[in-house]
């Protein structure tokens, strides 16, 4: 290989690589520009899933995964944000379903997480209905969505009739558990009681499929048992009063008197408190919400 | 007769393997083990349907795009590098050589089908811990694939027989295109009310090749089987219309003269 040979190969490689690296800083100024001209809103390139679907030549399921993927990114990242505008869950749930009418997951918690108040979820019950029913429509053999729509009448809409009937419906789908008629009674006889709420989410949290699901469900889980807890607790301050006469600074007023082993902890570990009300708090660490009770 | 076809065959895969066709399989490893990995972090319940969705796209996909690529220079190429009068100078007639060349195709495609599977499967397999009697399912769909890629590959060989590379290329996608549109078409003849729209239509949707038969990649992602009539019948429909390509294959080739 002669010198000039060398030379040029050399200035290539040389030339390649200052490229390679101008190329950075200049789509990093492009995406400067365009941040700069401020967010032109949310929106979806192509609205409609069943255009989509033939558009795909046989590959929607691939593609349903992917906007399944982006509506999970999607909500990822704006309960990171804690942002209170959920705009594109709907539009995003409905593509994928379209596209993928039989992915079960996109129903289930696409609709929690449609129908649950922000910043935890895009606080659109009715559009979660919506879903379910269109996943009833296509998976008719699938009684857990008559679940999921039963608890969103319960819970978010509190239309305890509705919630009742449904689940009384969905009891009677072939291969549906015990458990939904006693839910079907439950919600009836007791709608709004704490007892059948925290029970419709221990099934929420059995039945969880995915683990962001499940999550969700022991949140709920553990903010009815701090409710109990505080309750539980304010009786035995109460008895303290009427005992010594005075209110409890601490808890350890009243284990000095055997009222209590030790210092009672909330689910999420953190220790209970004497409020400067004499009432029993969450600690100010604890990880338990009791918001999502309301 | 078998003999001299199976020579073809074995020489037209020979070539292919040569012209390193089958490096396609490891941009497929890496697509499927690259899923397999990542879909588990970004997403949430699917990490087993993407797998076989994913896992089966790309099957097809690069199935399709070998068929393609691959059957529209199988003759062409032939007849360009003039090797096609050293063949015909042996004992070797005309249709036999044509149905060498599909067989041989055919048997690459298959080849190429079969490492992909495998790999399909040790990405299942990684990604889920386990393999069930259940992902066999998926061997349904792979079979599907290969019924599609049979039509394909007999149009490629079809167009080129008759045209250039580039235009047997653009033929056959836009049939394929079309195929998989065509219930869509016939539907559109129907919604006009014109009686002659619809004949039109109705016409198009029996004579092109309904490639819309053998789309249950989301189906079999879901673990549900595809319907034993319905194996058969596409078996029967491709078989059918592979016997129709071929034929007006070898009517061309053998009306063609070669200057």
């Amino acid at each position: 290989m002669g010198d000039s040979t060398r030379t040029i190969r050399a200035s290539c490689v040389l030339i390649l690589g200052m490229s390679f690296l101008a190329i950075v800083p200049a789509q990093q100024r492009i995406d400067q520009a365009f941040s700069t001209q401020g967010n032109s809103g949310e929106f979806l390139y192509l609205p409609e899933g069943t255009s989509l679907r033939r558009l795909c030549l046989g590959h929607e399921g691939l593609l349903a995964d992917i906007y399944w993927t982006r509506a999970v990114q999607y909500f990822g990242r704006k309960r990171i944000d804690q942002s209170p505008q959920f705009d594109l869950l709907g539009p995003l749930l409905r593509i994928t379903t379209d596209l993928d009418p039989h992915l079960l997951i996109a129903y289930r918690f696409g609709a929690i997480f449609l129908a649950e108040r922000p910043p935890r979820g895009a606080g659109k019950p009715h559009e979660a209905l919506q879903l379910l029913r269109k996943g009833i429509v296509a998976n008719p053999g699938y009684w857990r969505l008559w679940h999921d729509l039963g608890f969103i009448y319960y819970w978010d809409l509190k239309d305890y009739e509705a919630a009742a009937r449904v689940y009384r419906a969905g009891s009677e789908r072939p291969g549906a558990q015990q458990w939904m008629k006693v839910m079907a009674a439950a919600v009836a006889t007791e709608g709004g009681a704490y007892n059948t709420s925290r029970l419709l989410w221990a099934q929420i949290y059995r039945e969880a499929e995915n683990e962001q699901i499940r999550r969700n469900a022991e949140e709920h889980l553990a903010a009815f048992k701090a409710q109990n807890d505080l309750g539980q607790l304010n009786l035995l301050l109460g008895d303290f009063v009427r005992r010594e006469g005075r209110p409890a600074s601490s808890w350890r007023d009243l284990t000095a008197l055997g009222m209590l082993r030790e210092v009672p902890r909330d689910p999420s570990g953190s220790p209970y408190r004497v409020g400067r009300d004499a009432r029993a708090q969450l600690g100010p660490e604890s990880k338990v919400d009791l918001k999502l009770l309301q | 007769m078998i003999q001299r076809i199976a020579s073809i065959a074995r020489h037209t895969l020979k070539e292919s393997v040569r012209e390193r066709v089958l490096y396609n399989l490891v941009v497929f490893a890496l697509l499927m083990f690259g899923a397999a990995i990542l879909v588990g972090s970004i997403s949430v319940g699917i990490e087993h349907i993407i797998i076989v969705n994913l896992g089966l796209s790309s099957i097809s996909v690069f199935g399709l795009l070998m068929a393609i690529f691959i059957g529209i220079t199988l003759v062409w190429k032939e007849i360009d590098k003039r090797t096609i009068f050293s063949i015909l100078a042996k004992p070797v007639r005309r249709w036999e050589f044509i149905l060498g060349k599909y067989a041989g195709l055919m048997l690459t495609l298959m080849i190429n089908t079969a490492v992909m599977t495998v790999g399909f499967y040790l990405a299942l397999f990684y990604a889920k811990g386990s393999l069930e009697t259940g992902d066999l399912i998926v061997l349904q769909a792979i079979y599907f694939i290969l019924l599609q890629l049979a039509l394909v590959v007999g149009l490629a060989l079809f167009f080129s027989c008759t045209s250039t590379p580039v235009l047997s290329a653009v033929f056959t996608f836009c049939l394929f295109v079309i195929g998989n549109l065509l219930g869509d078409i016939r539907w559109f003849g129907e919604e006009t009310g014109s009686a002659l729209v619809m004949s039109f239509t109705s016409v198009l949707y029996y004579a092109l090749p309904n490639f819309g038969n053998f789309n249950v990649i989301s189906q079999t992602a879901h673990g549900q089987p595809v319907a034993g009539y319905l194996i058969w019948s596409n078996t029967l429909y491709v078989l059918l219309y592979l016997t129709l390509i071929l034929s007006a294959s070898i009517l061309v080739f053998e009306k063609r003269e070669f200057k």
